[in-house]
């Protein structure tokens, strides 16, 4: 079973109706003890940085995440919050990947949002105001050029994460949700 | 791909010439150092600065150094410094002077071996050649002269000095605003695609800049559209995306049907809510707004459920406005599937409603939608569905929603709505100018044209319509095809 991690900063309901529209089970999960039984696990995310982090922490979930061995998809702040820090707040984050996150520059139209083109050609639903700065570009598995070429998807490991929203991407994000889903066994 | 404001100087002052023609100059000022600032202020990380007067005559003159000198001071502009460098003495003086790097004209071809001298002393990758081609033969020493080759030998010559990036400018296009020469730049890429090129000469815009971009080349030099006011530079870094125009049906509700009228009166039925958004998402919207127009509490408590529905539904966006009255309205539209919710008279009412769905569930959720109409030089407000005016100036207004935290505008101009006379362009550019924030234009659409002229004058970032789609007068991929040949980047 795929967890659906609720805490201070999700669109919990959105990813959880994307998930049972393509026929994903899944549940939704708020306390650390209850992500041993998972598959797998997407943390949502939208909002700021700093609150989601202080949530986190309060409840225990840090190193719980940190260590979390099965697949885990981190959702556009989900994402974020993989990395060491983020401006927004600022705030120390999860540091399961190195790099940092930064504030898009003041000479665009902020938030990001929309659908931008991947560099993988297709078309991909953002919302953002953060972006994250891999120290080893490595990781990068797909950009969007705004302004500069944008990390849009990361892999770490068993550590998945995209800065733009699969639930709300129409086919191209089912079709990720879905591959993700064949991930957790 | 970067695009690089240039500024052109001549005796001191910022000129713009029309295909290098001197007689033919215009002048913009005397402060050359002042416009690099204000480039610098609006976003520019590079600037392009030529020496027009040393191009012409070959001499580096102590004034120009000066400017170098001046601008350079500023360390987050990387400065490209060409015109009238003929010895290693005078690069070194640019370098002194505080130029990142150099472009080299006229030597490239008198003078190989000073080239590669100088690629020695400073490095290759702090050289720019200048190819300046008109009628496809170079032009040399401030284009007054041809150099008798062409730009095949040119390129060639370029290569074998180790040339990594040319800057390469059709003299017919350069100063003309009628766009720059596309062609000329595929196929230069063709023969060298290893080459790093830069195209000058004619760009009027952010659909100039793409197609250079689709060319293969990594920047482009835009000047005189800068100065002449035809482009600003915040719209040419839009270039530097491939942000889609958004799509965006509206769909009035009034107890969970779909309503439609002119100027919110006449309300016509237009179908079942959930059905139609389906259908929307199957024919390629990018996103939907329902607006809840019901005018008893009954009425607007089936939006919830609604809201449900559709997410069931949908696998895009949507937003839902209406009847919000308290952030715990606003929580529940979220928790019930909406991404965003749009506020509307609520907010012009109690300000901060704003700041506080936006404090508890987010900016990027929270829209501010805004009904105005013309009203002498201006536009005001207007509330309970456009049939209430207030003493709001729209513009005010749209500075005020958007430091309370709306992430969002969706703009109606009354004066169009339900018209089919096309959106008030005028209206949404002074919007847009306000804000930094995705302005969605509302109000007016009629013809395809109409969605490309709120594009391309309204500079809005997405664009609504609810009868032309509803009584299917054109379909959302007929307006996407319509704003894909005008240059606007669409999701397919």
């Amino acid at each position: 079973m795929i967890g659906i991690l609720r805490y201070s900063a999700g669109n919990v309901g959105s990813v959880q109706r994307a998930l049972t529209r393509l026929s994903i089970p899944s549940r939704i999960v708020e306390e650390a003890g209850e992500l041993k039984e998972l598959s797998g696990l997407v943390v949502p995310g939208a909002g700021a940085a700093k609150a989601a982090m202080d949530c986190l922490r309060d409840r225990g979930l840090v190193e719980p995440l940190r260590t979390f061995d099965k697949p885990f998809l981190g959702l556009c702040l989900g994402m974020q919050l993989l990395f060491d820090r983020s401006d927004e707040g600022p705030t120390e984050c999860l540091g399961v990947i190195k790099g940092k996150v930064q504030e898009l520059p003041s000479t665009m139209t902020k938030p990001h949002m929309g659908w931008n083109r991947l560099s993988t050609g297709d078309y991909a639903y953002f919302v953002h105001n953060y972006a994250c700065e891999p120290s080893d570009l490595s990781i990068v598995t797909m950009t969007t050029a705004y302004g500069s070429d944008l990390c849009a998807g990361v892999q770490q490991a068993n550590f998945f994460g995209v800065q733009w929203h699969p639930e709300k991407s129409g086919d191209v994000g089912d079709r990720y949700l879905l591959s993700f889903s064949k991930l957790c066994k | 791909m970067q695009v690089i404001p240039a500024i052109d100087v001549l005796d001191g002052r910022v000129v713009r010439l029309k295909k290098g023609n001197f007689k033919l100059s215009k002048f913009f000022g005397d402060n050359p150092v002042k416009l690099a600032k204000s480039y610098s202020s609006q976003g520019a990380t590079k600037l392009h600065l030529i020496n027009l007067s040393g191009a012409k005559n070959g001499k580096l003159e102590q004034d120009f150094l000066k400017i170098v000198r001046s601008i350079s001071e500023n360390k987050e502009l990387a400065v490209q410094v060409g015109g009238g460098i003929r010895s290693i003495r005078d690069i070194y003086k640019m370098f002194e002077a505080g130029a990142k790097r150099i472009i080299l004209g006229t030597i490239i071809f008198t003078n190989p071996d000073l080239v590669r001298r100088a690629q020695l002393l400073f490095g290759k990758d702090r050289i720019i050649a200048a190819l300046d081609v008109q009628y496809n033969e170079i032009r040399i020493k401030g284009w007054q002269e041809g150099a008798g080759i062409s730009l095949d030998t040119a390129l060639k010559q370029a290569n074998e000095l180790g040339i990594k990036s040319v800057l390469i400018t059709d003299i017919n296009c350069d100063g003309m605003e009628e766009g720059p020469n596309v062609a000329l730049y595929r196929e230069v890429k063709e023969k060298c695609p290893m080459m790093q090129i830069t195209a000058s000469g004619g760009i009027r815009g952010s659909s100039d800049v793409r197609a250079l971009q689709n060319a293969g080349c990594t920047s482009a030099v835009v000047g005189k559209s800068l100065l002449s006011g035809q482009v600003t530079l915040q719209q040419l870094w839009g270039a530097q995306s491939d942000l889609a125009i958004r799509i965006i049906p509206c769909l009035d509700i009034s107890g969970g049907r779909t309503v439609k009228g002119t100027k919110f009166q006449n309300l016509r039925d237009a179908g079942d809510p959930v059905e139609l958004a389906r259908r929307y998402c199957d024919e390629g919207a990018d996103e939907l707004v329902f607006l809840d127009i019901g005018a008893t509490r009954e009425e607007r408590d089936t939006v919830f459920e609604l809201a449900s529905r559709v997410a069931e539904e949908v696998n895009i966006p949507f937003t839902i406005g209406g009847g919000i009255r308290s952030a715990e309205d606003a929580r529940r539209l979220l928790e019930a599937g909406a991404d965003k919710v749009s506020i509307n008279s609520a907010a012009v009412k109690r300000p901060q409603l704003l700041s506080d769905i936006a404090e508890q569930l987010g900016s990027a959720n929270t829209v501010c939608a805004i009904d105005a109409r013309r009203k002498g030089k201006g536009w005001i407000v207007l509330v309970k569905g456009g049939t209430e005016e207030t003493d709001r100036d729209a513009l005010l207004w749209a500075k005020e929603a958007v430091e309370r935290g709306a992430g969002e505008l969706l703009v109606t101009s009354f004066d169009r709505d339900g018209t089919g006379e096309g959106f008030d362009t005028e209206f949404l550019a002074c919007i847009k100018k306000q804000v930094n924030v995705p302005i969605i234009a509302s109000g007016g659409a009629g013809s395809l044209q109409d969605f490309v002229d709120a594009a391309s004058a309204g500079k809005a970032d997405a664009l609504l319509a609810a009868s032309v789609f509803h009584f299917q007068k054109f379909s959302i991929s007929d307006v996407k095809l319509a704003l894909s040949d005008a240059s606007f980047p669409v999701r397919r």
